[in-house]
């Protein structure tokens, strides 16, 4: 692993807590590292656990999903069935030899913008440990 | 099993008015093979068989009807489907009733309850098949293979399936008919496929699925073959946009299984026909059974036990675990 | 053409001699054998039925990029080919097949990416022994000695190989070996075309395909195509480790910038094979797709190239989840006529 590693996270927030949460972050100059690649969807629960196989496929070394805490979702339910999915997702990706470390989900709401940072220090720490994640990248291939 | 009830109540429900076809097994072109039967009248029920080389999911079929457009004036021919099935077979019926795949008046199971199957595969390199159709049957301590005029006692231990090894519900949980009487269930043995890959580390795993999905000739048995594989236009086949590249290289043929198995979460019923027909000999039920396992030890659920149960990943309850999340 | 003895305990240094060659042969356990590369220093043991995947990997890969480009360029980088490689150990069927596939590749104009790799290949055949059960290679103008395609054939006649050229490839690679090998004598010309011809005689099975090219379109509306193909998955085993199919479906891939053109196989057995983009599919269901494929296999290829695009491997018997078992078709099909 070369000594200028640094991992790409790619983080899938919700909208209504974790979006806010992580801006909550920023605008308190909170600082925390900035592997982070932030793509906002409107509830957790729309987190396809495709997207995660995708993102590693295409380069991240990491992946995280957050959403709002149990009961305070403003769908309702998304986050409960994203907890069941990827919670599922994160025992195959597991047993499929893909280092747990690379995969997280988190509860951030919009007013833990100090939560936001502690996630994210880890989920890069965790990757920096775990190292470069090339077995999985899309190849082009000859022959 | 007695074979002539089997055959009686076949040839009588595939004469019903209400029942287009009876799907059952018959023997096959050569050797060990067992084919699947679409029987219409009592000429092709006396052809079934249900021996333990009946391995085959006959379920698949009852989401594989393609149905044409049809000319003016034609009415669809929405009669039943009548279907045998063992116990893991039972399973994928139930399953597709909770998911709403088949309605219950859709269909007429017939339950044979199974005392465990063959590994075709073992069998075959133990005792080498001729072109002649081989029979086999039950024996009280394991199975007796009938090939050209000799017959030879082999204990159970030594030919039952590995899937047959792990099953914890050999008689039928759904039907409408059923030949015979229950058999006695056994203790399921250790899955030592999973554990033994759960004990290795990371890259250990990683090392060994790579070796596995390096294989993969993106071929499609595994969902085809599949009752619960059933959507009319797969993910894993769009291209716009495009989940798996259809090129095959390690990459997309991991993803493509991992793909596979996530949405078999909480749904794979584990009758093992994956692996069966996978011509480049992937053990994919390692991967459905390891999904199957935590599904049950960490929601405690079972998939195609009960017709009224609501879907796994459709539903949710709000102590689910969340020991995983940060 | 040079026929010449190689001692079995010279195996060693006559595979040592294909220098500067990627050498590819059967590998693997048990059913699972596959052409893989041969390692270095080591000679392939050539005892085994046949792989499950046709070699015709070789000349046609599961997957190759026809060019590379970055998006937004004028210009496209085309891969170079040229690595020679020698395949050891090629059943006659599956070289065979090869010869067959050579006329649709060169139908009106000559698939350059094909025949480059045709033209570095070296293919060396081992005549067959046991025939598997399924095979059928002597009924579709094959057999277990069959040289089409093929650039060496080797016969194992226990303590030799009996090696004939078949090519000026194979002549090449008999040069090469050099004082390794020897002349061959009547007498082992005699043995060897005894054994083919015992082996020959050990194949079961058989198809009678008389009538059947020209008769077959008739039957397209015989309800014998509902009732074959009434348990067909529709995956694409067959198709896939049929050493004769050859259709494939070409795809971009992008990744960011960096995107390629790629061939790819395809399998007329897909659901989405002959989908238009109008939502149409003229062959929507099983059958007319399990229909299409017998017909092209034992009609369309025979009128327009003059011979069953079918070797007789047996590979689609062996490992048709539900066997569905051609032998039988054609003779139903035969019957129907």
């Amino acid at each position: 692993m070369s000594a200028n590693y640094e991992p790409n996270i790619v983080a899938f927030l919700c909208n209504w807590c974790s979006y806010a949460g992580a801006d909550l972050a920023g605008t308190s100059r909170a600082q925390h590292p900035s592997n982070v690649h932030v793509i906002r969807v409107m509830c957790s629960g729309r987190v396809n656990p495709l997207y995660v196989v995708n993102a590693l496929q295409q380069g991240a070394d990491g992946v995280l999903v957050s959403g709002c805490h149990p009961g305070d979702c403003h769908y309702m339910e998304g986050n409960y069935y994203a907890r069941r999915r990827l919670g599922m997702l994160k025992d195959l990706l597991e047993f499929a030899g893909v280092d747990p470390r690379r995969f997280h989900m988190s509860w951030v709401s919009a007013s833990e913008g100090h939560k936001w940072k502690e996630v994210v220090e880890k989920t890069v720490e965790d990757a920096r440990e775990a190292g470069p994640f090339e077995g999985f990248k899309r190849q082009q291939i000859d022959w | 099993m007695d074979l002539d009830k089997l055959r009686e109540t076949a040839a009588e429900v595939a004469a019903r008015d209400d029942v287009k076809y009876l799907v059952g097994w018959k023997k096959g072109s050569y050797g060990y093979r067992v084919a699947p039967a679409f029987v219409e009248n009592a000429e092709g029920a006396a052809e079934l068989i249900f021996t333990p080389l009946c391995t085959a999911n006959l379920a698949t079929y009852l989401t594989l009807v393609e149905k044409l457009p049809l000319p003016r004036g034609q009415e669809p021919d929405d009669r039943k489907v009548a279907l045998l099935v063992k116990g893991c077979d039972s399973r994928a019926v139930a399953q597709l009733l909770v998911e709403k795949g088949i309605h219950r008046d859709e269909v007429v199971v017939i339950g044979c309850p199974c005392p465990g199957m063959v590994d075709p595969a073992v069998l075959a390199e133990k005792y080498p098949e001729t072109e002649e159709p081989a029979e086999l049957k039950w024996s009280d301590d394991g199975f007796i293979i009938a090939q050209n005029g000799e017959e030879t006692a082999v204990p159970r231990e030594e030919l039952l399936a590995e899937k047959c090894r792990l099953c914890r519900y050999p008689n039928p949980v759904v039907s409408d008919i059923m030949i015979g009487d229950p058999v006695e269930t056994w203790e399921p043995a250790e899955d030592e496929g999973v554990t033994e890959i759960e004990d290795k580390d990371v890259d250990g795993r990683w090392a060994y699925w790579q070796e596995q999905f390096s294989n993969c000739i993106r071929c499609y048995s595994c969902r085809n073959v599949c009752p619960l594989c059933y959507c009319q236009d797969c993910i894993l086949d769009r291209l716009n946009p495009t989940w798996v590249h259809r090129s095959v290289n390690f990459s997309e043929n991991t993803a493509f299984n991992i793909a596979r198995a996530f949405h078999l979460a909480g749904r794979c019923i584990e009758c093992g026909e994956c692996e069966r027909v996978c011509p480049a000999n992937i053990p994919l039920g390692k991967l459905n059974r390891k999904l199957a396992r935590e599904v049950r030890d960490k929601y405690g659920f079972e998939p195609g036990l009960d017709p009224e149960a609501e879907p796994f990943q459709a539903s949710y309850k709000p102590d689910d675990p969340e020991d995983f999340i940060l | 053409m040079s026929a010449m003895l190689l001692n079995k305990e010279k195996w060693p240094d006559f595979v040592g001699k294909l220098t500067g060659k990627t050498l590819w042969a059967p590998q693997g356990e048990g059913e699972e054998m596959r052409f893989a590369p041969v390692a270095e220093g080591e000679a392939p043991a050539l005892e085994y039925g046949n792989t499950r995947v046709p070699p015709k990997q070789a000349v046609f890969p599961q997957t190759e990029t026809m060019f590379r480009f970055q998006l937004g360029d004028k210009e496209v980088e085309v891969p170079e080919l040229k690595e020679e490689a020698v395949l050891l150990g090629v059943r006659p069927c599956d070289a065979r097949s090869m010869a067959i596939v050579d006329h649709l590749f060169s139908w009106d104009e000559d698939d350059p990416y094909y025949f480059k790799r045709r033209e570095l290949v070296t293919l060396v055949g081992l005549a067959c022994s046991e025939p598997g059960l399924n095979c059928f290679c002597t009924s579709v103008g094959g057999g277990p000695g069959s040289t089409e395609g093929l650039d060496l054939l080797m016969t194992d006649l226990g303590e030799h190989y009996f090696l004939e050229a078949v090519t000026e490839k194979g002549e090449a690679l008999l040069k090469e070996a050099g004082d390794l090998i020897e002349e061959a004598g009547d007498d082992q010309v005699k043995e060897k075309d005894q054994l083919i011809e015992e082996t020959a005689g050990k194949i079961k099975r058989t198809v009678d395909h008389e009538g059947i090219p020209e008769g077959i379109p008739g039957l397209w509306e015989d309800k014998l195509w509902q009732s074959v193909s009434a348990s067909c998955l529709g995956c694409g085993t067959c198709t896939f480790l049929c050493p004769t199919c050859h259709c494939f479906d070409i795809q971009d891939e992008v990744e960011g910038f960096d995107a390629r053109r790629c061939r790819m196989w395809d399998s007329c057995m897909f659901s989405e094979y002959t989908l238009h983009t109008s939502g149409h599919n003229p062959r929507y269901t099983r059958r007319e797709r399990t229909r299409n494929r017998i017909n092209h296999k034992y009609s369309y290829f025979v009128d327009k190239f003059d011979v069953i695009a079918c070797v007789g491997c047996g590979r689609c018997v062996n490992l048709c989840p539900v066997n569905i078992d051609i032998v039988e078709i054609l003779k139903q099909v035969k019957e129907a006529l």
